[in-house]
């Protein structure tokens, strides 16, 4: 692995001044990468690397990495590292003004800013792990806002199970016109596809394994970004996401994701729609009254009705109805109420199919009007 | 209401009399159950003629052979003591329909109310004496009372062989000379407590006012009051007989002879104690929440790491696979292994527990199930060992048991 760094940054002692918005704005948006746990010290510090006329920060807990930069007044190029958590903190409670950054001997950093005054204890660069160099063949565009809807739709459907690995992140399978997303945890698995788009360099099927951090990182990313693309490549062993002046890279999830074709229900003939924001509602309610370990709901499904109960020993029981239009054979079926909750809050109301065969098989939810995103959701019931 | 009578029925020296209805020349001699002399491990019981020289369970065998050299060690039969238990179990079950088993070798039953069908409680004791050493060969001693406590304490006064009825209105009287350490639940540590306060007999203990002891030991005080006048107080006791309490865990542990440190052989000892634990719980129709691992290295270092299951389960493969997840993440590799344990808890009922089923496993679990409850099957006809996973084949090591599991009450009961 290389360092993506200009040679003439590794020299001299750092000399910059920025604006403590553009600082804190990017401080803000990789406090997420920098390691939490303290194991090994220097994950919790930043690397900054002036060259030219811009500050670069790099921060990463070896599994992700979060590299930005903004602009500004460099008077010697260099480099340096800094406590992480504890300059976001400082800076924070800066005066909006010009901050300078000096490196002093010993891994020291001064902090100026108006008549402020620290020197913050860094460590010294050459601990600073070596990150991926982002790759110059095989970069595919992404439109910033497909990727976003995409990660909100499924992310949280990913497994945190650490036995079953593989599904601790989503697939993402790109085609020449198409995208398409899954996650699933076992329990439920949601699929996202988007027809209609062209995504140059990529012939037949390109699968790629995203770690549920990684997503996470990325949906924070998407959210507070202009951009209205993102750069996405892979090698053997990374993963990155260009989005503006930020590049996230993340070590890829080896193993492989379940095949979920198989899982998709292809008979679920009992089909009602209701309004989501209700049925949301109406779930919520019941779900007080469920068993507070395994929160089974039942749902019952009967002409010209949808019945939600819930009941355990300790707090009672509960029931809603729904009117519906259906007119064929009753069904009844009990689902985590968490599942069904998770789903409704990522279509944002709006109707809802929900597509059920028996007590035993998957049921399947799915938004009733939806041309932009082919968007699915496979729930497994419980057995109550 | 008309006192309660209460039985308890314990079998004498359990394990060596059931070995030595296998082998009639341990008759008499000091026999210890539970593995060879030089061997790691435990004593599971002893004859009464090697506790003289102060065997006792639970201690390591090889202290045993220390103390009494001439002792005849002879490995443990689960799948035989669970056998005769199963017998015992029938016997007392057409004397009352409320039994309920404290362990392998020992019973509550509830007679109130039986005297018409079997006379006065003591024709009763004798007629059960007499009916199960026919169909069981074994020997027992019975306790009655008008309480579980009074009946448990009554029958380790009685033993071997005997019967002792402690008239109601007479339970302080009865106990009042009596060390406290005879009452069940009252341990090394309470026994301690209670001599720093010049307590040494129940008499003592009755002597003092509730509120005092409440202040001091809080609600087990309060307990220890009612239990000193002879009375079920606290915890278990309060339950009634065959009322079915839910255990708090499940375990299994197994310590090698040798310390090891192949990944295989350490893998396959955890598949082979999932599949003992799992067993237990389907046995009690019990499902497990928290699945813990328990490692003991060489040095006696013990770590216990737990996970909480995305849904409970009584499989051994969902719990190996926990296990092993665990396993992989804590030990230390190349490091050799002492012990090992597999333990389940957070249990609950499975008619109240909602199970999630699984989308990717292609009905896994199902068949699972379908294949556990049939390998129970051959097991209850055939023993333990009949059959086993293949991957725990490697692991097949002796089962130890204990004729007092330290999760039933009575793992205090004082040496009869």
């Amino acid at each position: 692995m290389a360092v993506e760094v200009a040679s003439a940054a590794a020299t001299g002692t750092m000399e910059i001044t920025v604006s403590k918005g553009e600082l804190l704005r990017e401080l803000t948006a990789t406090q997420g990468v920098v390691e939490r746990k303290t194991t090994i010290p220097i994950l919790s510090n930043y690397l900054f690397e002036a060259v030219g006329d811009k500050l670069s920060l790099t921060a990463t807990d070896l599994d992700l990495s979060l590299r930005t930069s903004c602009g500004a007044k460099v008077k010697k190029e260099g480099s340096c590292t800094i406590p992480a958590r504890k300059l976001y903190d400082y800076v924070r409670l800066l005066p909006d003004a010009e901050i300078t950054i000096k490196m002093l001997e010993n891994h020291w950093v001064s902090i100026r800013c108006g008549r402020s005054n620290t020197k913050m204890v860094g460590m010294a660069k050459s601990n600073f792990p070596a990150l991926p160099v982002f790759p110059t063949a095989g970069v595919i565009k992404i439109p910033a806002a497909v990727l976003r809807a995409m990660i909100a739709k499924t992310g949280f459907a990913i497994s945190s199970e650490e036995s079953r690995y593989t599904l601790n992140g989503a697939l993402m399978v790109l085609k020449a016109e198409s995208i398409t997303m899954v996650a699933t945890d076992g329990h439920r698995l949601a699929h996202v596809e988007r027809a209609g788009e062209k995504f140059d360099g990529v012939s037949g099927e390109m699968k790629t394994l995203i770690p549920k951090k990684a997503m996470d990182e990325l949906k924070i990313l998407l959210d507070s970004t202009d951009a209205e693309v993102v750069e996405f490549a892979k090698d053997e062993a990374t993963l990155f996401f260009r989005i503006g002046s930020r590049l996230l890279t993340s070590r890829q999830l080896t193993g492989q994701f379940p095949n979920y074709d198989a899982v998709l229900p292809k008979d679920n003939n009992k089909s009602v729609s209701v309004q989501g924001a209700e049925l949301g509602a109406a779930i919520s309610r019941v779900a007080q009254f469920a068993d507070e370990r395994s929160r089974a709901v039942r749902m019952k499904m009967e002409k010209g009705e949808l019945k939600l109960s819930a009941s355990s020993t300790e707090t009672g029981e509960s029931e809603d109805t729904l009117e519906i239009k259906y007119d064929g054979d009753s069904v009844s079926i009990g689902f985590n109420a968490q599942y069904l909750i998770d789903f409704i809050k990522a279509i944002g109301g709006g109707e809802v199919l929900i597509e059920l065969k028996d007590a035993q098989s998957a049921g399947q939810l799915r938004p009733a009007l939806s041309e932009d995103y082919k968007y699915r959701y496979i729930v497994m019931p419980m057995r109550i | 209401m008309p006192p309660r009578l209460i039985f308890h029925v314990d079998m004498d020296a359990f394990f060596v009399s059931v070995e030595e209805l296998f082998d009639p020349a341990l008759k008499g001699r000091p026999v210890v159950v539970g593995g060879q002399r030089h061997e790691r491990g435990v004593v599971s019981a002893a004859s009464y003629a090697a506790r003289k020289f102060g065997v006792h369970s639970a201690m390591p065998l090889r202290t045993a052979a220390k103390l009494c050299p001439q002792a005849v060690f002879v490995d443990g039969h689960p799948d035989r003591y669970r056998d005769y238990s199963y017998r015992i179990h029938a016997v007392l079950n057409s004397f009352s329909p409320q039994v309920e088993m404290a362990s392998i070798d020992e019973a509550y039953l509830d007679m109130s109310g039986t005297e018409r069908l079997h006379g006065p409680p003591l024709r009763a004791a004798h007629a059960l004496h007499i009916k199960m050493k026919s169909a069981t060969q074994l020997n027992c001693s019975i306790g009655i009372g008008a309480s579980r406590l009074m009946a448990k304490v009554s029958s380790a006064q009685a033993k071997p062989n005997g019967v002792l009825w402690v008239l109601p209105g007479q339970e302080a009287r009865f106990l009042a000379p009596l060390d406290v350490a005879v009452i069940p639940g009252v341990g090394k540590v309470m026994e301690r407590n209670l001599l720093a306060l010049g307590i040494k007999k129940i008499g003592d203990l009755a002597r003092l006012p509730d509120s005092e002891l409440e202040e001091r030991f809080g609600k087990w005080g309060l307990a220890l009051a009612g239990k000193a006048q002879g009375q079920d107080a606290g915890g278990w006791f309060d339950t009634e007989v065959g009322e079915n309490t839910v255990p708090k865990s499940i375990s299994h542990e197994h310590t090698y002879n040798d310390d090891t440190a192949s990944p295989d052989q350490l893998e396959s000892t955890l598949m082979r104690l999932s599949e003992m634990v799992a067993r237990r719980l389907r046995e009690a129709s019990l499902q497990a929440r928290t699945i813990q691992l328990k490692l003991r290295y060489q040095d006696f270092t013990t770590i216990t790491r737990a996970h909480t299951l995305p849904s409970p389960s009584q499989l051994d493969n969902e719990i190996f696979e926990q296990v092993r997840t665990l396993f992989r993440k804590h030990w230390k590799r190349g490091a050799a292994v002492r012990l090992l344990g597999v333990q389940a808890s957070s249990l609950n009922g499975q008619a109240g527990a909602s199970a999630q089923l699984d989308l990717l496993d292609g009905g896994k679990q199902q068949r699972w199930q379908q294949a556990l409850s049939a390998a129970d099957r051959l097991r209850d006809k055939y023993g333990e060992s009949s059959v086993s996973l293949a991957s725990g084949m490697k692991a097949t090591f002796r089962e130890r048991t204990h004729e007092n599991p330290a999760a039933l009450p009575g793992k205090n009961k004082p040496t009869p």
